[in-house]
């Protein structure tokens, strides 16, 4: 029962993260999502896990818990790798931003002294 | 022509507007060794050269001082990134035509004015050159079947018809410029280029050019490595917003 608990907690965190991603990735706030319903239904009816690992071929119930945390840290880890490129967007954008803005003050030096030589005021 | 819009059109000419309103942007990363070269190849045609140094560690930011203009990337973004930003500075600069150039050396300057005529020829908003209709120097066979499996790959996910992808000179029309938004900063920026002309239902030809390998490019090229991390990349693009 505290075993259950212990990992339902951290399942319902799971949803709870996956569903405070899915507007910025949907799908992988939608997969993080069913494998965490799939490990809180499992968590709750053993019996049925030991059937669907058999099913699977996995052997035990409890393994097939396992494999499925396994399965949203690999998700959880994307996401992060996906977070990280957007965040890399940013830079670029920030990047160009200065790049441009150089650009422009040393074209405007450049063109000072032509208008000065030029006998402009 | 009052004394004001003399000295207007004096400052304008080399830095704002070429004649003929053709920018050139060339994309350079450590290319000191041949990037003078080009610019000056470009510059004698008449075209008004922007090069976006990206982050470059030697000295080709100093080389390209003979450029128009040089916009320097405070980091290394990657190709696509300096394209964009190439392609933001044309657009901002009053630029009708841009066209992308490499900066290793295997395009041909004299091919800028086919794209060019080829864009008002076919009343068109992108001149997409392509080495399969045109010619190319020394490719070797690797490359060509790594470039056709990309071509049917980018076919296939566009519905473009062209002989050519990852074909790094191209020239497009001012509006044609405003619908790109290149947000793949590395090498996946030239599928992610054709989807958008793809999407966009603009008019597009391809031209024949003649792309020339040498030892320095081909060092500089891509490999199958590289091809699976622009799949990748595509494919990370797509699951998220």
């Amino acid at each position: 029962m505290i075993a259950q608990t212990v990992i339902s907690t951290l399942l319902m965190g799971v949803v709870a993260y996956a569903a405070s991603e899915r507007r910025r990735s949907p799908v992988v706030a939608w997969l993080s999502i069913i494998a965490a319903a799939a490990g809180l239904y499992f968590t709750w009816m053993p019996d049925h896990a030991t059937q669907a690992a058999i099913w699977a071929g996995v052997g035990r119930g409890v393994d097939l818990v396992l494999y499925i945390w396994v399965c949203i840290s690999l998700i959880v880890l994307l996401n992060l790798h996906l977070k990280l490129r957007s965040q890399i967007e940013l830079v670029t954008v920030m990047a160009r931003t200065i790049a441009l803005a150089e650009a422009r003050r040393q074209l405007s030096e450049k063109a000072g002294p032509r208008r000065a030589s030029g006998g402009n005021p | 022509m009052t004394a004001n819009n003399a000295v207007r059109s004096q400052i304008a000419q080399p830095y704002e507007r070429s004649p003929v309103g053709v920018w050139v942007v060339i994309a350079a990363y450590n290319e000191a060794s041949v990037i003078g070269r080009i610019i000056n190849e470009v510059k004698s045609r008449g075209y008004t050269v922007v090069v976006v140094d990206d982050g470059s560690s030697d000295r080709t930011a100093e080389v390209s001082a003979a450029a128009h203009a040089l916009v320097r990337h405070p980091i290394n973004l990657g190709q696509g990134a300096a394209l964009q930003t190439g392609i933001d500075f044309a657009l901002e600069r009053g630029a009708d035509v841009i066209v992308t150039f490499d900066a290793d050396g295997q395009h041909r300057a004299a091919d800028i004015e086919k794209l060019v005529q080829a864009i008002r020829a076919a009343d068109v908003d992108f001149a997409l050159g392509s080495r399969f209709l045109g010619c190319s120097d020394g490719m070797p066979v690797s490359r060509s079947v790594l470039l056709k499996a990309a071509t049917l790959f980018t076919q296939l996910t566009t519905g473009l018809r062209i002989s050519d992808t990852h074909n790094g000179l191209r020239a497009m029309t001012r509006r044609g410029a405003r619908i790109v938004r290149l947000r793949q900063n590395r090498m996946a920026h030239a599928s992610e280029m054709l989807s958008q002309i793809a999407a966009s239902g603009l008019g597009y030809v391809e031209v024949p050019v003649t792309i020339e390998y040498s030892a320095y490019s081909l060092a500089k090229g891509q490999t199958i490595g590289d091809a699976l991390m622009i799949l990748l990349d595509l494919f990370a693009r797509r699951l998220y917003r």
